[in-house]
């Protein structure tokens, strides 16, 4: 029988999730191809094995006392930093226009030349980043770096604790990721975690201030090394 | 959002906490089922459903009274699971080592002796079942979050992909880096799952 392709994993995959936008067609390769059959077989017995089992009843009541003991009472917020008379707005106002003005021109030019260079990188990068499968531990890293990395860059204010305090766990731990990625060999995965040591150094070092350019600065940081991050999970989920 | 809900808030935030209680009476089990999800652990779970409801206390101030709470608090937990499994996962590769079916200097696991003589049928439930909890142990938090919501409570890629703040690609490509680990996983109990 003329089998024209198989249908991947993944195609298989989403089909058993209900997610795939060919149903129809992957069913009726499924009934022409023994192998790709076969392989969605093992699909749906992995999704039966690892189906949800029951989950327990939570102490409300237990939760409830160790909660109440643990919130403290909540009053009107009082806006911390300057108060300006109103005869004061307009001034302020054209000075933040200026610094903002200013800012934009400092920092658009390391960002013309940032682009430019991402782009000439990535048109001569030969292939993925990484043909080896992702040691788990640093896959852990790599996911949770792209979380973290997403976060920062969706945070307008200033770091909360939580996050320098995963941004620091995160990057003691790189430097040890780092030398095993070295040490198998794969290039790829240890030039990626030496881009997320700078930018975990950065968060780590940020500023408490709600210091427009130094989100800029990241956001710029970020972007290439998130798509990186991504391509090697991505190219992980395929082997 | 109902009313009760909104007026539960409003008297939060002007300083009454006992009213936090109206919240968790409704909400703490769904996130309680969300965290349990992705710890695989009842403590655990409970731990990471507490510090959700805590953090939420906290920036109440913050919230959207025109979106759900309920969306707003699972998120919440979505995230303290996650970072309370990598807490573990952290804690377990310092602390020594772990149960595993056989010994292995590389990995610093040791082995159990089962002092109880089992039938046959036991022992390979018994099998089945550490090979599952194992299989579920080596997924990153990322995988197993993904995985277990969107194929155990079956929501949507895209809401976890919202919840985590991450592309839905990238939910779905961990949906698939875990289905694959899993079905890999099954292979000695199937005797080679392909």
């Amino acid at each position: 029988m003329n089998v024209p392709q198989h249908v991947s994993e993944e195609s298989l995959i989403e089909y058993h999730l209900q997610e795939s936008a060919n149903e129809a067609a992957v069913r009726g390769h499924l009934e022409k191809c023994v192998q790709c059959a076969a392989l969605s077989e093992s699909i749906a017995e992995t999704l039966r094995v690892f189906s949800g089992g029951p989950v327990p009843e939570a102490n409300l009541e237990r939760n409830w006392h160790r909660l109440r003991g643990n919130v403290s009472v909540l009053g009107t917020v009082r806006r911390r930093g300057l108060r300006l008379s109103p005869w004061l707005w307009w001034p302020a106002a054209g000075l933040v226009a200026a610094a903002i003005a200013l800012a934009v021109v400092v920092f658009s030019v390391p960002r013309f030349r940032t682009a430019r260079g991402a782009d000439i990188a990535t048109l001569h990068r030969p292939g993925p980043l990484s043909a080896k499968p992702t040691d788990p531990a640093i896959a852990q890293q790599l996911d949770s770096a792209e979380r973290l990395l997403t976060e920062v860059n969706h945070t307008s204010g200033p770091l909360d604790e939580a996050t320098r305090s995963q941004a620091h766990d995160l990057l003691l731990k790189n430097a040890v990721y780092i030398h095993d990625a070295r040490a198998h060999g794969d290039l790829g995965t240890a030039s990626v975690l030496e881009d997320l040591g700078r930018v975990l150094t950065n968060i780590d070092h940020a500023p408490d201030s709600d210091d427009s350019g130094w989100h800029l600065r990241l956001e710029w940081n970020t972007k290439g090394l998130l798509l990186d991050i991504r391509i090697l999970r991505q190219n992980d989920a395929r082997q | 959002m109902d009313k009760s809900e909104i007026d539960a808030i409003r008297r939060i935030l002007a300083g009454d906490r006992d009213q936090s209680r109206v919240l968790m009476d409704r909400h703490f089990q769904s996130v309680f089922r969300v965290a349990f999800r992705i710890t695989g652990d009842e403590t655990d779970a409970e731990e990471a459903a507490q510090e959700a409801f805590l953090r939420a206390y906290n920036k109440l101030s913050t919230f959207r009274q025109d979106s759900s709470f309920s969306t707003w608090i699972t998120r919440i937990a979505m995230n303290t699971s996650i970072n309370l499994v990598e807490r573990r996962n952290r804690d377990l590769a310092h602390d020594g080592p772990r149960v595993a079916d056989s010994y292995s200097a590389l990995n610093g696991t040791v082995q159990v002796a089962d002092e109880n003589a089992s039938p046959e049928r036991l022992v390979f439930n018994a099998e089945a079942t550490t090979l599952r909890e194992a299989a579920m142990t080596a997924l990153t938090p990322m995988e197993r979050t993904a995985f277990t919501l969107r194929h155990m409570e079956d929501l949507p890629m895209a809401e976890i992909a919202t919840a985590l703040n991450l592309p839905v690609n990238s939910v779905k490509q961990a949906v698939f880096r875990a289905v694959g680990k899993l079905r890999r996983s099954l292979a000695p109990l199937a005797g080679g799952i392909r």
